[in-house]
């Protein structure tokens, strides 16, 4: 009798099994077009998004233009709305500017994009053109995830680079992304007018942490927080890199990613400052936004901010009225010397997908984007209020040229007194520099320094061992 | 019982009115809020009411092609997705009530075995799955992987072992098929069970929004607590709008609840936790 | 019964077929899939290569991961037994109410439990707000400093336990009061004849038979809740630190974060031990119940 059952159960369970996979494989087929050749203009199915209207003129062309159109999905991380209808402006120019590339442009939301992504990796689908910042390259690349662009672009087009920019996007001897932007990713904000009302000289930013909140304390008062950087490990993960920089001279493992490297005085200032920061009540006890936005400083509710470069192109596109009041300066550092880095320069490249099939098609939509008529680059500038940086010569070049670019006081300060003495982002995974954060966060909640520090390093020596990372670092 | 030595019926009321006051106030308050200035929802010192009673946040959103379309195709998705479930599992749910059949201890173990897989571990594969099937940004996507559920089949099953057997014997003798018993002596007595059990499905389409946000990129596919969610981080200054737009996606389910919710109230009885 | 076999096959077969394809190429292919995957290294572009038991390894060695289930456990542990003596009181409560004002209480009440977790977050990330909240401004008239709610380690877990409690305090009422309309009136009316109290009532009559309510609710609440993860996503995204990374947000971090997925997959899979057995104790428990009833 168990033999029995159990033998029809088997039985049954592999009927259904095979019931499933011919299911399976019937929808499979059936769609081809969708998954294998996204080419074909021919299927309405093909192109799923587009309004009835297209499909139908689709659906007429393929006898006059013939199967070489072919069809390139280019996903795109949601900026700034104003650098989203960029792309959408420039793409839309680039698929009339020529007949036999096609982009389709997909703006991902933040929150969804490494979620989806995954996902579409998985399944072997992921867009054959990606927005990517400088941090993930080389893990992509040493994964393959990503394709070299050596062969697929002309080598004159990196030579516009500037070497430290080169640097960022090259693993090995290849290239692997092409950058669109650079943006330092700690910049300090702070209120000219609330200066003045607490007494300060609105031209002098405080130039040392120990300056930072004893200002701090004198601008705090009801209604305004004296100062505001990020305050949950997620963003402190990447905000504080400059810092860390800053304070000990290095990131908290060793150059060959074999063991932590934590345990020094410069870390122990670092945190300090953040839990006396934090603690002091010069900073909201619950942050009021996330680091990268700067709005409740717009708002007037924070008289000292640290956030990205790009918090002036939020300033300057939303709240206009407030600009005479904002300074700006690099962020304070341990000891008061200015020529230490306080940030590492984030941003933004194009790079294209290691399962492309049309990667010369998507390398010369990067080309023409990225890489091409420094026009295109001077618009993205412009309408992001110069928050952003060029990392190619020509563009810089053309902008002398450009009054509005040239004699912008806050391009100018950026360019000069912090991207000369910033770093580049770290590659190793983001588990380490999580690690790190978190040690701060402890002490911003509350644990000694000595301990979040321990805990950090004996993390971080973990991850390396489980993951076997020790000399794995491709750079 | 009655009266003696029990706290006056007077306090028991003022208790429950308390109460329910308190588990309706936080919808009220985001209905509230939706008529406030964007910078007065957070406002210091905290009120509940605006200053000034403005209808821009709502007319606003209303007024947003994406939001309109979102709750329509939600809407329509969550329909169809509510129907299809009851079909399905009803239909599994009387042939393992009523019915006996080969393999049926087989068929039942399998079927019951996949109450038992969470979610999160098929998420990833699921997703595979459904590319390779392409149904990437179609409705096929949204409403078919979630429609057989062994819970709602369990649940449909315990309620047709309680309807007595002679109802249908009478049928059978006059020479009646088992799916015509189906569907023309238990479906219509199903009411009660598919009030409750579509109402779940209806609530667990419509809440839903990691699987929307892996499976649909279309913007004419999105669905409505995606498109909240991601007008939350992207458009975090416009508070009073996404007050509105809170509210506003929970009226449709409010909505229907009121309209059926006798029989949800009196099904919470026959859900039987004797 | 016997003799209509062959034609109640057929019938059966018609009336099953949707279910088992739809169930097999959506729950149980995906997880003989998952299965498989979780012995791989499993990066998209290169070779998979098998690694055993690897990612279990690394998963059940991971701190983070053991935190995250004592942080399930906690959530669970606070947001259960809270709802269930709340609803039983309110039960009592309405049970003792006229028939109109108890109608209008049970509508009322049970409205929170259809909205969506969504929701419920945005509505309790603006009540626990900082500075405009109204949480920080209640305590403020009673002289108290306002909080970081949601940032405070030690107030985290429990601002996020509010909404759950919220979510599902109205239909464990109903169901408690059900349970207490089920009981008999003259077990009531014989206990009065001996002279009981309300407190005696409650403790020999009302509380015995509703054990398998309560337990019923205590085991599907506690599966619930374990496996809540909308609530610490968009509250807190697990933060401070890891306090409200319950595990199903733990799982989800790695496999949006991590560069291969096997880990998170195969964390998902040792969660489902644990779930899947809670899970098969309270079909255990239903089914025996059903089984005497039907």
């Amino acid at each position: 009798m168990q033999a029995k059952k159990k033998m029809s159960w088997t039985a049954l369970l592999s009927i259904l099994v095979i019931l499933a996979l011919a299911v399976t494989g019937c929808g499979g087929s059936g769609n081809k077009n969708t998954n294998t050749s996204p080419s074909s203009s021919s299927s309405p199915s093909s192109s799923p998004s587009s309004s009835g209207e297209s499909s139908e003129s689709a659906s007429e062309t393929p006898s006059s233009a013939p199967a070489e159109k072919v069809t390139l999905e280019f996903w795109a991380n949601k900026f700034e709305p104003t650098t989203d209808a960029w792309f959408k402006k420039w793409v839309g120019e680039f698929n009339k500017s020529q007949e036999n590339i096609e982009i389709k442009l997909t703006i991902v939301p933040g929150d969804a994009w490494d979620q989806k992504m995954k996902a579409a990796q998985a399944a072997g689908k992921a867009p054959d053109i990606r927005t990517l910042d400088y941090g993930k390259i080389a893990n992509n690349a040493k994964l393959g995830a990503i394709l070299p662009l050596n062969d697929l672009m002309d080598p004159t087009l990196f030579d516009d680079l500037y070497d430290n920019v080169k640097d960022f996007v090259t693993v090995g001897d290849k290239y692997y992304a092409y950058p669109k932007l650079v943006e330092p990713s700690t910049v300090l904000y702070y209120r000219k007018d609330l200066f003045k009302e607490a007494g300060l000289d609105p031209e002098k930013p405080p130039t040392t942490w120990a300056e930072v909140l004893e200002y701090g304390k004198k601008l705090t008062k009801k209604g305004v927080f004296g100062f505001s950087t990020a305050q949950n490990a997620g963003d402190l993960g990447w905000s504080s890199w400059g810092l860390q920089y800053n304070s000990a001279g290095h990131l908290p493992v060793t150059d060959d990613w074999s063991k932590a490297d934590v345990m020094n005085d410069g870390y122990k200032a670092l945190l300090n400052f953040y839990a006396t920061a934090y603690q002091s009540g010069i900073m909201p006890k619950q942050q009021l936004s996330g680091y990268a936005d700067a709005t409740p400083f717009g708002q007037g509710k924070v008289a000292m901010i640290v956030s990205g470069s790009w918090a002036m192109g939020l300033f300057r596109n939303d709240f206009k009225d407030k600009l005479a009041n904002i300074g700006v300066a690099p962020m304070a550092t341990i000891d008061g010397d200015q020529t230490k880095p306080t940030a590492t320069l984030g941003g933004w490249t194009l790079a294209i997908d290691g399962k492309s099939k049309h990667a010369q098609q998507a390398a010369d939509f990067i080309s023409y984007l990225l890489a091409g008529d420094p026009k295109i680059m001077i618009d993205f500038f412009k309408t992001s209020g110069f928050s952003k940086f060029s990392p190619r010569k020509s563009v810089d070049e053309a902008m002398k040229a450009d009054p509005d670019a040239s004699k912008d006081a806050f391009r100018n300060m950026v360019a000069e007194k912090i991207i000369p003495y910033s770093k580049a982002e770290p590659i190793y995974p983001w588990d380490i520099s999580f690690a790190f954060s978190t040690a701060i966060e402890s002490a911003m909640k509350g644990t000694s320094v000595d301990k979040a520090l321990a805990k950090a390093e004996k993390d971080i020596n973990d991850f390396i061992t489980k993951s076997n990372l020790a000399g794995t670092n491709p750079k | 019982m009655k009266t003696q030595n029990t706290i006056p019926k007077i306090v028991l009321t003022a208790i429950a009115i308390f109460v329910t006051i308190l588990a309706l106030f936080p919808l009220l308050w985001v209905i509230i809020a939706g008529f406030k200035e964007k910078t007065e929802v957070l406002a210091t010192p905290f009120r509940f009411f605006p200053e000034q009673w403005r209808v821009t946040n709502y007319t606003d959103i209303l007024s947003d092609a994406v939001f309109q379309q979102a709750m329509l195709i939600t809407f329509g998705g969550a329909i169809v997705f509510a129907a299809l479930t009851l079909l399905v599992n009803a239909s599994a749910a009387y042939a393992f009530a009523r019915l006996e059949f080969r393999f049926k201890g087989a068929i039942w173990l399998y079927v019951i075995m996949t109450m038992f897989i969470p979610g999160m571990a098929i998420l990833l594969t699921s997703f595979i799955v459904v590319t390779k099937m392409g149904m990437l940004d179609t409705m096929g996507v949204l409403i078919l992987p979630g429609i057989a559920s062994a819970g709602h089949m369990f649940f449909m099953r315990q309620f047709y072992l309680n309807i007595p057997q002679s109802l249908e014997e009478a049928a059978l003798i006059d020479g009646a098929g088992r799916i015509k018993i189906f569907t023309g002596i238990f479906i219509p007595m199903s009411f009660p069970v598919f009030v409750i059990v579509g109402i779940g499905a209806y609530l667990g389409y419509w809440n839903s929004f990691v699987w929307p946000t892996m499976t649909v990129t279309n913007i004419d596919l999105v669905q409505i607590m995606q498109y909240l969610y991601t007008f939350r981080s992207e458009r975090s200054s416009e508070m009073g709008m996404l007050m509105a737009g809170s509210a506003l996606s929970a009226l449709p389910t409010i909505i229907l609840f009121l309209i059926f919710q006798k029989y949800i109230i009196s099904g919470i009885k026959i859900s039987g936790l004797k | 019964m016997k003799k209509n076999w062959s034609q109640d096959n057929l019938s059966a077969y018609v009336l099953l077929s949707p279910i088992l394809i739809l169930l097999t190429i959506f729950v149980v292919i995906p997880f003989f899939y998952a299965i498989r995957v979780s012995f791989y290294d499993w990066s998209f572009y290169q070779e998979s290569t098998f690694v055993g038991f690897r990612n279990f390894y690394m998963v059940i060695t991971d701190r983070l991961f053991g935190e995250a289930v004592m942080v399930g456990l906690k959530f669970a542990l606070m947001v259960v037994p809270s709802t269930l003596i709340l609803a039983f009181l309110f039960a009592n409560i309405v049970k003792g109410l006229g028939s109109r004002m108890a109608s209008f209480v049970k509508t009322s009440v049970y409205i929170p439990t259809i909205i969506s977790g969504i929701v419920a977050s945005v509505i309790f990330v603006f009540i626990f707000d900082y500075v405009g909240g109204l949480a920080n401004y209640v305590i403020g008239l009673f002289g108290y400093e306002p909080k970081g709610w949601l940032a405070d380690v030690s107030t985290a877990l429990p601002s996020i336990v509010a909404p759950a409690i919220w979510l599902g305090f109205g239909l464990t009422a109903l169901i408690m009061l059900a349970g207490l309309l089920d009981i008999p009136e003259n077990y009531y009316e014989a206990a009065d004849l001996e002279g009981a109290g309300a407190f005696a009532k409650m403790r020999y009559i009302t509380i015995p038979l509703m054990r398998n309510i309560f337990l019923f609710l205590m085991v599907t609440g506690f599966t619930a809740n374990i496996s809540q993860f909308e609530l610490s996503l968009v509250m807190t995204n697990g933060g401070p630190l890891s306090v409200t990374t319950t595990p199903n947000l733990y799982i989800f971090n790695h496999f949006r974060n991590d560069v291969m997925v096997g880990n998170s997959i195969a964390a998902s899979l040792l969660l489902f031990l644990v779930l899947g057995s809670i899970s098969a104790i309270i079909f255990k428990v239903l089914n025996s119940e059903k089984a005497v009833d039907g």
